[in-house]
């Protein structure tokens, strides 16, 4: 049994998401409301690999709403992933991903301190960020939709912005290692962080970002933000592939010129669709086969029964870590998304 | 600074090792200690009432009485740490004023067992109370006076056992139980919100957030429906019978 630790966009949204599950209460309540309510089981489907193994999974909607941080409810905020990864484990799920925010909040807030859940003593073998396979797909889909845009990486300039992070320092290892990218241009909040990524690196410029993404062929956006940010105003070059992996996935809408090509970055597509209902709620455009890569992660450590927390703590993944799941992604039928 | 040792009458239990621990500054101002005059009575008012009304249930159920009795006496003794608690921060509990914050849950307890109603009496005791009781007490751990922080974790590990037991009983008797679950439900969980709200600002002084506190209630509480029998849509709207009062 694998789980996901989902949640949903904003408050409009989760009062939307309510109406549509028949949970009419809920979506009457505002987000006093939603901060206090507890996680729930929302969803039990089955997925099918496409070896033929079919595994079950849970999704576990945590009611952690971004709003939550924007207004600085951290202890809310905590208190969310805690109880939803408190749940998870009481229902003896062995491996469940921590979809959306709650790996962020995961890693940033600490809680790996914070191990006692009322009764439940937290197993964080348990757990996995899916940052790992998440990390993996990006790379896929600079690595091919360049391809298919005609934008030759061996004479190309790729911005990663949030390169400090989990996901970011993964993308930009593997683009050092696995590509023949000309430059790398690194970009984060935190100096010191962008210094020892270079170093790890041995290249890479660290730029700020209004400076960095005019000299950009491809964009990797793996910033995340509650309230997202607004680039709209930043000349980009023509043609630019912009890889949107960050959260909340907005990009699409402030770049609409020609020449600029947004890609819903850290997505998959299942060769085979998957009977659930919730993805449909995440406003995915293909709900039956698409979904985030994490949650994907979570799965693939099901099927391979590889019980463990495969992406944990930060700044930890490796080039073969990445090739290791990304071979498991294959052979179980996922693919990196690459529509525009 | 000010200390106070423990009641040396509990010298030989195991929470009198914190005895010679002073007690720290926070919780010696007037403001902590007449918010905790109302809340530590809250809770041995509950201790109280959790007596009682096992002792009453097992009036209703003679098969489980001895059972009913033990799980009464765990509450007694509940009850008493609590009381430590309070002398030891030198606090008199306003019991008076616990009496007046059940009183309308008392009042329903006790026209559901003149009527015979076992499953109102379990879901008012044993889901609510107990659930109500699970939240306080796990909200307040953290936070709580070094003295108190032992004896409450004791106490919550016994509570969970409680909310267990109505649990079970409910669980085996889901089918005729239900319909009465649900309007137990309907006319109980709004005054569990309203005593919330009423403590609210003594909750606060003591560092202990409403929001959590309902979060904390509703996820045993919830649990407990669960494991009853009730599906997750169904508990979603149980729940939320409890806001039209928030």
């Amino acid at each position: 049994m694998f789980g996901l630790i989902g949640h949903l966009t904003n408050l409009e949204h989760a009062k939307t998401a309510a109406h549509q599950r028949g949970y009419i209460e809920y979506g009457e309540q505002g987000l006093d409301f939603w901060c206090s309510a507890p996680p729930q089981i929302v969803d039990t489907f089955t997925v099918k690999s496409a070896t033929g193994q079919v595994i079950e999974g849970k999704y576990v909607e945590s009611f952690f709403l971004p709003e939550m941080l924007a207004q600085r409810k951290i202890k809310t905020a905590i208190r969310k992933v805690l109880n939803a990864m408190a749940l998870a484990q009481r229902k003896d799920i062995q491996i469940t991903a921590l979809g959306g925010f709650s790996s962020i909040i995961f890693e940033n807030f600490n809680l790996k301190e914070q191990r006692q859940v009322r009764n439940v003593e937290l197993d964080f073998t348990r757990f996995t960020t899916g940052n790992t396979h998440t990390a993996y797909i990006i790379c896929r889909q600079v690595e091919a939709m360049s391809e298919t845009l005609g934008i030759d990486l061996s004479q190309s300039t790729v911005a990663v912005c949030g390169a400090t992070g989990d996901i970011g320092s993964a993308v930009c290892r593997w683009l050092d290692k696995k590509t023949d990218v000309q430059d790398l241009l690194l970009i984060a909040r935190n100096q010191e962080r962008l210094k020892n990524l270079q170093d790890e690196l041995g290249r890479g410029k660290i730029l700020s970002l209004d400076a960095a993404l005019p000299q950009a062929d491809i964009v990797v956006w793996v910033a995340s933000m509650p309230k997202g940010v607004d680039i709209g105003e930043i000349p980009l070059k023509t043609p630019c592939l912009l890889i949107d992996g960050g959260y909340p996935k907005n990009l699409d809408t402030q770049m609409q010129q020609p020449g600029i090509h947004v890609l819903k970055g850290g997505i998959v597509e299942h060769s085979l669709d998957i009977g659930w209902e919730i993805m449909e709620i995440v406003e995915m455009d293909v709900p039956d086969r698409q979904l985030f890569a994490c949650f994907a992660e979570a799965m693939l450590l099901e099927f391979e029964q590889w019980h463990t927390n495969f992406s944990w703590g930060r700044n930890q993944i490796t080039v073969e870590k990445m090739e290791l799941i990304g071979n498991a992604s294959v052979k179980h039928g996922f693919r990196p998304l690459l529509t525009l | 600074m000010p200390t106070v040792a423990a009641d040396p009458k509990v010298a030989d239990s195991k929470a009198a090792k914190s005895k010679a621990t002073a007690i720290e500054p926070q919780f010696t101002t007037a403001a902590y200690k007449d918010a905790y005059s109302r809340i530590n009575a809250i809770v041995i008012e509950g201790e109280q009432e959790a007596y009682d009304n096992y002792l009453a249930i097992g009036e209703l159920l003679p098969e489980s009485k001895e059972e009913l009795v033990k799980l009464a006496k765990m509450e007694k003794r509940h009850m008493k740490g609590f009381q430590r608690c309070g002398a030891n921060l030198s606090v008199t509990p306003d019991m008076e004023f616990a009496k007046a914050y059940f009183a309308q849950l008392h009042g329903n307890f006790q026209t559901a067992y003149k009527e015979g109603k076992v499953v109102t009496c379990f879901l008012i005791q044993s889901l609510i109370i107990e659930a109500f009781a699970i939240a306080a007490y796990n909200i307040y751990i953290p936070v709580a006076d070094s003295f108190a922080r032992k004896i409450t974790e004791g106490v919550v590990k016994d509570e969970y056992k409680h909310l267990n037991f109505g649990e079970v009983w409910l669980g085996e008797n889901f089918a005729t139980a239900k319909a009465e679950l649900e309007e137990a439900n309907k006319a109980n969980l709004p005054l569990i919100w309203k005593m919330l709200n009423q403590v609210e600002e003594d909750a606060a002084a003591l560092e202990m957030e409403k929001e959590a506190l309902i979060e904390d209630f509703m996820t045993s509480y919830g649990e407990a429906l669960a494991n009853i029998g009730f599906k997750t849509g169904e508990i979603m709207r149980m729940s939320s019978h409890g806001l039209a009062a928030a």
